[in-house]
């Protein structure tokens, strides 16, 4: 049992994510080392934690609901097998991103029916009740990113999508996996990340001429 | 987005405030776009929990919403695998709880086990493969159902069914 559990007490681990990031990383890789020592909970905990970032991963290859579904069940059944090979929350986030990818492209390649990769989720803006003065401005946010999003390349746009969703300071271990490693002491921004800021800046400048 | 930030973010800086505002933006949008299931990952957990068990994993072959009575409607699924088939139907006690009857066919003497995510329940069922779960929690829940006596090596295989939503 690790010394620093800091782990929610056993059952809801409900928590929105980002409230808990700097301690997050912390928290996986206690919940992996109770699994490996055979924890069915911290196992679940783990499950609970890190399937909304699978989804991305395998949704982001164009799948559909019902294979990535399968995809993700495949994968985590084969981190059981593995779980001794896993010290870190780095080291099984990037394990799941990438053999979450690969099973997801193989799926594609056996020839079931599927959506294009990552385009579907383009077709317009999640939609969301018209509100206050506040809302519009944070709506005419949300719209602008969204745009600056779609004008990335595809391969940017995948790791944008799938970090969002990953532990913080597993940001460069998913990077790494995904072919675009960035720094190698500490994460630094990155190249898709910073072209997403330039897109941004551009649309404000533009925005700014225009009135 | 502030807007002192004049040049070209550079990639080899490290992450700062705003690029962390930013992907929690695109989580949020992500999210909305193409949310997950929200059940998908307590039927994960369901599934892996067991693993262990050497199953046979009956199918989801039927599911009907039966006659009414009274006010409350009462649904009828049916599971097929290898070795057995396996009925049930679902209605509503007054308390909300779900009361769950079953058949297996071919009709034999089963251990029946409920397992919801509050508790397990175990029943059997008689020589016409009838069982019963008088009261069962609503939510998800799944069926294992183990030969009532076990082999003479503790073997015997068990079938459970997809986790479903009473």
């Amino acid at each position: 049992m690790a010394a620093d559990d800091r782990g929610p007490a056993t059952g809801q681990t409900g928590q929105r994510a980002h409230r808990v990031q700097p301690d997050r990383g912390e928290r996986i890789a206690n919940l992996v080392n109770e699994a490996r020592q055979g924890s069915e909970e911290a196992l679940g905990q783990i499950v609970t934690e890190l399937t909304p970032m699978l989804w991305q991963v395998a949704r982001a290859t164009g799948l559909s609901s019902g294979d990535a579904e399968d995809v993700i069940q495949t994968v985590w059944m084969s981190l059981i097998a593995h779980l001794d090979d896993i010290h870190t929350s780095a080291a099984l986030t990037g394990w799941l991103v990438i053999t979450a990818r690969r099973e997801a492209w193989r799926v594609r390649a056996a020839g079931r029916k599927h959506l294009p990769a990552d385009t579907q989720a383009f077709d317009a803006l999640p939609g969301r009740e018209p509100g206050s003065e506040e809302q519009v401005i944070i709506d005419d946010q949300r719209r602008t990113l969204w745009r600056a999003i779609s004008q990335l390349s595809g391969r940017c746009r995948e790791l944008l999508r799938i970090i969002a969703f990953a532990p913080r300071p597993d940001y460069a271990a998913v990077a790494a996996e995904l072919g675009m490693p960035i720094g190698s002491i500490g994460p630094t921004r990155g190249r898709c990340l910073a072209k997403l800021r330039g897109l941004l800046a551009s649309t404000l400048e533009s925005d700014d001429v225009v009135g | 987005m502030s807007s002192d930030e004049g040049g070209r973010p550079s990639p080899d800086e490290p992450l700062d405030d705003t690029d962390l505002r930013l992907l929690d933006g695109i989580r949020e949008l992500f999210g909305a776009a193409d949310p997950m299931p929200s059940d998908l990952p307590e039927r994960i957990r369901f599934r892996l929990a067991l693993r262990d068990l050497e199953v046979e994993v009956a199918r989801l072959a039927a599911e009907e919403l039966a006659g009414i009575r009274g006010a409350e409607q009462s649904r009828t699924i049916t599971f097929d695998s290898d070795s057995l088939t396996i009925m049930i139907r679902i209605d509503e006690n007054p308390d909300g709880t779900a009361r769950v009857d079953g058949w297996l066919a071919p009709p034999q003497r089963r251990e029946i086990e409920m397992k919801t995510a509050a508790e397990s329940l175990s029943v059997g069922s008689d020589e016409q493969g009838r069982f019963a779960f008088a009261r069962v929690p609503r939510g998800m829940a799944q069926l294992v159902v183990r030969l009532a006596e076990q082999g003479p090596d503790g073997a015997g295989r068990s079938v459970v069914t997809p986790a479903l939503i009473l």
